[in-house]
């Protein structure tokens, strides 16, 4: 191994890498998930129904209710649109204030409200908005309150937003769809266009051209790990500890990606690996996602050692002793993929010559 | 056209298929993951706000209230029962009303009213239910309301047949298992492009017709059976079973098309799941629509994938005729004849 050897054949991927179409789709893939996941999930398992308003006046129910934690309320200009608003179901139900409807309410004279309810709208959202209208408009009309509440919270189990419990998996995609990918389609390509072949008659080794190929896999996975975790706002109280097992992730994603790209022959054999072996790898993500499925299940899953230790420390706060054990496992695993990897590229040394 | 050697070209590429054991165990563990994500995804909808009551005197509103659709209140005997529910979390929130309420009404006091949540209760219903309870007290009290509320629900209720998470996910899920067949069929092609099969094979007799035939069919059967077995096993045939199998097969002649197209647009492999990717993104965004209702508007419609998953939806969901369904289905077959036609076009195009 010459790290001479090493660092020109890495100078080579980092000019040639970035023109790879993986190398791209690594990090647009992952950012646009979070984009689009945190939107369709904030929204399919949101328990917040959603309030569309056309304000005809300058109603204060409006300022009101945008200040309530149990609606999301938005307003639209036009009767038309928010009617296809409630007919496509981004509002559970859309109202009309007419105009003066503030002076009406406080004049303590009925007003009807033109209301739209989404026909797949849920029975408690329709109640809850309806009670809240309601609520909103005895407010308006300063009518005092015939009770007082005290809430009490029992328990000590803290409920976790779905923005949080897709953070793992958009961690896991920024980690491993580049770290596997990049190294694994670049080592197929080579196979194919028979430039490995090339390359092992020159005085660099199999080994060389491997590490070469992983190192760029680990800066690509590492940085979008670190992407993921700034988009998400969550990179916790120990960012160094967090870049640590970031680091080690990414070895990982990188072992497999070298593994499948001496084992497999062409990129379709990969892709269908990565279309099936793909939610192997994203198993442990449903731990976090569905609190209710026993952790010990993710245990079975090589990649639950990379996401504890980062769920521990970027949304739970977490310190070494809470992610201690699980780094040595996920080093001991390294470890053992390393081998793995040393087995592989003596294999594709002798079919590469 | 000749049938013998379509036939013999078909059998050529499913008998590949099918000794690449690799490739056969892969496929179905695909198949076998995407049920197993439909089926850990919840299988029923929760309607109803339930909530637990502690009353010594039920003020008669709360009676009256039970009739609501969307709210359950339970009776609890004491408090502490209440407040063991709550933590068990057998209830959304538990309301204790004091044994005087009513003669504080009456006496126009403000009786002390007890919410239990559990700690891991989202805030949007710890508001709903302080502003229920709220509305509750108004109403008991005799303070009217200010409006009236003239409603009209816009498509169809399903009120008390909501579809569940995992029943909008299964036709995303289907389409997506068919739609990473046109990406394997386009690579599949590029591949034999750039080892040259395609040219070896037409010098034989075999005429560039017989060719496209013969991958039509092999995608089409390979995409189609995949769904077919999919939805079979997830009950999505269970209703409108011949609309569904025929957008099956329409879909799965659009995706083959389309992953014509994208192999006489690529130079090689890579390049070739490049523009997959892109095609499968774009067309799986309708699916995406129907299964998070509000986040696509109407543009959707300008993407022929959506009539595939309207179909799909509307058919096993809603068990939709063929009088709702047919222009969906005309329209993927307009679409059809034009991406099979222009993705065949353009291949030749490449070989030539």
């Amino acid at each position: 191994m010459s790290f001479r050897r090493i660092s020109v054949l890495l100078g080579k991927e980092f000019i040639h890498g970035p023109k790879n179409f993986i190398f791209i789709w690594a990090i647009v893939a992952p950012i646009g998930f979070t984009l689009v996941a945190t939107l369709a999930f904030g929204t399919f398992f949101s328990e917040k129904p959603n309030l569309g308003i056309i304000d005809q006046g300058h109603s204060q129910l409006v300022v009101m209710s945008q200040e309530l934690d149990s609606v999301t309320i938005k307003e639209y200009e036009t009767v038309s649109e928010l009617k296809q608003a409630t007919e496509n179901g981004a509002v559970d139900m859309g109202i009309v204030l007419p105009e003066d409807f503030d002076t009406f309410i406080t004049q303590g004279e009925t007003v009807v409200i033109e209301a739209y309810i989404w026909g797949e709208s849920l029975a408690k959202n329709r109640t809850i908005l309806l009670v809240t209208i309601s609520d909103l408009v005895r407010e308006l009309g300063v009518q005092e309150v015939p009770i007082e509440i005290e809430s009490v919270t029992l328990g000590d189990e803290v409920s976790i937003p779905w923005s949080e419990r897709l953070m793992p998996f958009l961690v896991l995609m920024g980690v491993f769809f580049g770290g596997l990918m990049l190294p694994s389609t670049s080592l197929i390509e080579e196979k194919q266009k028979k430039t490995l072949e090339a390359l092992v008659i020159t005085p660099a080794t199999i080994g060389d051209i491997f590490i070469a190929k992983g190192i760029l896999g680990i800066v690509l996975s590492v940085f979008m790990g670190i992407a993921i975790l700034v988009l998400n706002q969550a990179f916790g109280a120990q960012p160094l500890l967090l870049v640590l097992v970031l680091f080690l992730g990414a070895i990982m994603a990188v072992e497999f990606g070298l593994i499948c790209g001496a084992l497999i022959k062409d990129i379709t054999t990969l892709f269908t690996v990565w279309k099936s072996g793909g939610i192997f790898l994203f198993a442990p993500v449903f731990i976090y996602m569905f609190p209710q499925i026993p952790e010990w299940i993710g245990r079975i899953f090589p990649t639950y050692y990379v996401i504890q230790p980062v769920v521990e420390l970027s949304l739970r706060g977490g310190g070494w002793p809470d992610i201690a054990v699980n780094v040595f496992i996920l080093i001991s695993l390294n470890i053992i993929l390393a081998g793995v990897v040393m087995f592989t590229t003596r294999k594709s040394l002798r079919h590469a010559v | 056209m000749n049938l013998g050697v379509i036939k013999a070209l078909v059998a050529k590429d499913f008998s590949l298929f099918f000794r690449n054991r690799f490739y056969t165990l892969i496929t179905v563990l695909g198949i076998v993951f995407y049920l197993i994500i439909y089926f850990v995804m919840p299988s029923s909808v929760d309607e109803e706000l339930k909530i637990g009551l502690y009353a010594p005197v039920i003020p008669p509103v709360f009676e009256l209230i039970q009739a609501e659709e969307g709210l359950k209140f339970e009776i609890f005997d004491s408090d502490e029962a209440l407040k063991e529910a709550i933590t068990d979390r057998a209830y959304e929130a538990g309301v204790a009303l004091p044994a005087d309420i009513m003669e504080k009404f009456a006496s126009g006091q403000k009786p002390r009213i007890t919410l239990y949540f559990s700690a891991d209760a989202p805030d949007e219903i710890k508001d709903a239910v302080e502003t229920m309870v709220r509305e509750l007290a108004y109403l008991q009290t005799g303070q009217t309301l200010a409006i009236e509320v003239s409603a009209e629900i816009l498509g169809r209720d399903m009120l008390g047949e909501q579809i569940p998470i995992r029943d909008r996910l299964r036709l995303l899920l289907a389409i997506m298992l068919i739609m990473f067949e046109m990406m394997g069929l386009a690579s599949l092609i590029s591949e034999e492009v750039e080892q040259g099969t395609i040219r070896a094979l037409l010098v034989t007799p075999m005429s560039v017709h017989d060719l496209f035939a013969a991958k039509l069919i092999m995608g089409v059967s390979l995409a189609f059976t995949q769904g077919v077995l999919f939805l079979a096993i997830v009950g999505g045939l269970n209703n409108q079973p011949l609309i569904i199998l025929t957008a099956l097969l329409l879909g799965s002649v659009m995706f083959t098309g389309t992953g014509f197209l994208i192999a006489s647009l690529s130079k090689d492999m890579m390049t070739s799941m490049g523009w997959g990717i892109s095609a499968l993104l774009i067309y799986s965004i309708p699916a995406f629509g129907i299964v998070f209702p509000g986040t696509i508007t109407d543009w959707a419609k300008a993407i022929p994938s959506y009539y595939l998953a309207d179909t799909i939806h509307q058919a096993s969901n809603f068990s939709a005729g063929w009088g709702d369904t047919w222009l969906n289905l005309l329209i993927l077959l307009g679409f059809n004849l034009i991406i099979v036609w222009g993705g065949i076009m353009a291949l030749r195009r490449k070989f030539q």
